[in-house]
């Protein structure tokens, strides 16, 4: 047997065997780069700009206005990618004046508002958008008026890029999400589904068989989607759902099949919604009667979670029913988040009134088995979106801006920086320091980002 | 290791040129895959580049950063292949690792507390002096000679453990 000595120096004494970089890496790296200053010299000039505009304000009003919105800085309680976000509620809302622009937010005139954006790493990024406004583009008449914009540079620009030839959403037609595994795979949604695997120079429509595409998310090799039978109408296209189902497909290729044995009935002729989650290694479903259900990344069937404590042969309730959806489908009772290495976070809500709402956190170790409550996020503002951060700092988008606990949900801190008006529709985290989130305000153009871990927020002229 | 204060892109390019294929060779023996380790890399050079005009040492800050970019990727592996256990082990048993020589000693050495972590590499397996290794790091040499000690010394009997 060798000395330990021996080992240590044998790997050490290996020579570094030279890796020649692929051809053109060094012009992407001289181009990320530049871009990589320009971003820092904009958020350094944004900051510049904020900070005289706050001067100038405090001079003669002896009052300096917060550069965070309105709430309160922390709240504690007693005891959540490739990232995607769900539609925002733009459509329905043509013809809202848009918002005045805060000192210091460099928000282009011409962007169209996001209604959904996906990263597949720090660098790589894709805001889908509507070139017309949202009461237009989602005629099914109208001509193909999604747009894509990407960015190779952690946000810092972006460029248009193909898009499916769809409309905005309207009852069985048209899609409002985008969701990308690699720079090749991705797919549109909401409620029609189109898949590329050409960096989106192509894009296929998928056949659905009529089911509506609520929900989607691809992770491993493989994608995943809720196909839901929906009566809804116009951009309420995931409302009225009767029955949700499960199918599954190589990420590589269009091959769709059942994973879920049948489909689960929903709550009611108001239907519900059903939520999708994808860890490193299952796919849960939590379904509108708050089932859960669970199957590995490989498109096995998903099964019932068998709860530790639960009738036999009954599939546990999770702490809260998912809730009527939101308007991209997602539930607005439960919001379901993957935490590391394989835990699970959820938000149970309560009925908002008055600005209020009462939000509880819930973490589940054993795959959704048992439930513990962790904590109680800040009563103000309605909750829009769950997310966890790879290290497992959990971010909370709300109708008021961001929330951010880093203690599972015990303590909260709500997030700096320009918030805008009606808040966020989806915040979620590509790396444990970046990440992006989407305006629910039909008037707000762009996505916002972050690079200190979800403390502040700057929006990102997407459409520029 | 010389040192490039021009912002010249041709000094860029140079340095490029020069470096790049042994820090990617770094990163691969660090890493489990080219792919990897050409991400790692060619980050690396996008945060040099970016910070070009201000860095007394690019070589220095170009091997720090890959290394804290190794250190983010291992921590990443390190949450998928608890999770892989945590399924492995519900469903099929024990897993069965097959590691390589190579793998045991690189796995031994991401067991090391930072502290001790990134002086070892930078010296030991970069090539940087004490001297250097210092400055990069912001501490007395004294302090990174007894950090390359108690690496080693924690190195050996881990390694000495395993192969009882």
């Amino acid at each position: 047997m060798p000395e330990p000595r021996d080992e240590l120096k044998a790997w050490l004494s290996v020579e570094v065997e030279p890796l020649l970089p692929p051809p053109g890496t060094f012009e992407r790296v001289s181009t990320q780069a530049r871009r990589l200053r320009t971003r820092r010299a904009a958020l350094a000039a944004a900051g510049a700009l904020a900070v005289a505009a706050i001067a100038a304000l405090a001079v003669p009003q002896l009052v300096i206005p917060a550069l965070q919105t309105g709430r309160q800085a922390n709240a504690t309680g007693t005891p959540s990618g490739a990232v995607a976000a769900p539609q925002h509620p733009a459509t329905g809302a043509a013809g809202s004046p848009p918002a005045p622009a805060t000192a210091g937010q460099p928000v282009p005139a011409q962007a169209p508002p996001p209604l959904s954006v996906t990263f597949v790493g720090a660098a790589t990024g894709w805001v889908m958008a509507q070139s017309l406004p949202a009461g237009q583009c989602d005629q099914p008449a109208a001509p193909a008026c999604i747009v894509l914009r990407r960015t190779d540079s952690g946000g810092a620009s972006w460029r248009t890029v193909h898009a499916p030839p769809a409309h905005g959403p309207n009852g069985p037609t048209g899609v409002s999400q985008i969701r990308f595994l690699t720079r090749s795979d991705g797919w549109a949604f909401g409620p029609q589904l189109w898949a590329t695997h050409n960096a989106g120079r192509t894009w296929t429509q998928i056949a659905t068989g009529g089911l509506r595409v609520t929900a989607l998310e691809a992770r491993g090799r493989r994608v995943f989607a809720v196909w839901a039978r929906c009566a809804g109408t116009g951009a309420g296209f995931a409302s009225r759902c009767a029955s949700f189902t499960v199918y599954s497909s190589p990420a590589g290729g269009d091959a769709w099949a059942p994973a879920l044995k049948a489909p689960v009935a929903g709550p009611g002729p108001g239907g519900g919604a059903a939520s999708l989650l994808l860890t490193g290694t299952t796919a849960y479903l939590l379904s509108p009667a708050g089932s859960l259900f669970a199957g590995p990344l490989t498109g096995a069937s998903l099964q019932p979670v068998q709860g530790a404590t639960g009738a036999a042969g009954q599939p546990p309730a999770p702490p809260c029913p998912a809730g009527p959806p939101q308007p991209g489908g997602q539930p607005s009772g439960a919001l379901l988040a993957a935490g590391p290495p394989a835990s699970l976070d959820l938000l149970c809500t309560g009925q908002s009134a008055g600005g209020q709402q009462h939000k509880t956190i819930y973490a589940s170790s054993d795959g959704g088995q048992t439930w513990q409550r962790t904590g109680q996020a800040p009563a103000a503002g309605t909750a829009s979106f769950l997310s966890a951060s790879p290290s497992g700092a959990l971010v909370l988008a709300t109708s008021l801006g961001i929330e951010v606990s880093t203690d599972g949900g015990t303590t909260w801190l709500a997030a700096g920086g320009t918030m805008p008006p009606g808040g966020f529709a989806y915040a979620g985290m590509t790396t444990d320091t970046q990440g992006v989130a989407v305006p629910a305000g039909p008037a707000q153009q762009g996505v916002w980002l972050t690079y200190d871990g979800g403390r502040t927020w700057q929006p990102s002229p997407a459409g520029g | 290791m010389g040192k490039f204060r021009t912002t010249d892109r041709a000094a860029a390019e140079e340095l490029f040129n020069a470096c790049y294929p042994r820090l990617a060779g770094w990163v691969r023996r660090l890493v489990d895959d080219d792919d990897t380790a050409h991400e790692i890399a060619a980050e690396a050079f996008t945060r040099l580049l970016a910070r070009w005009s201000s860095l007394e040492n690019p070589q220095s800050y170009l091997y720090m950063i890959a290394t804290n970019l190794v250190r983010d990727h291992w921590r990443r592996a390190g949450r998928e292949r608890r999770a892989l256990r945590a399924v492995s082990a519900a469903s099929h048993g024990d897993p069965v690792f097959h590691p390589s020589q190579d793998v045991h000693v690189r796995a031994l050495i991401q067991s090391l507390p930072d502290r001790l972590r990134q002086p070892f590499l930078l010296h030991y397996y970069a090539g940087f002096g004490v001297r250097e290794v210092a400055a990069m790091l912001g501490r007395p040499e004294g302090t990174v000679k007894a950090d390359l000690h108690q690496a080693r010394s924690r190195l050996r009997a881990a390694l000495g453990e395993n192969g009882a």
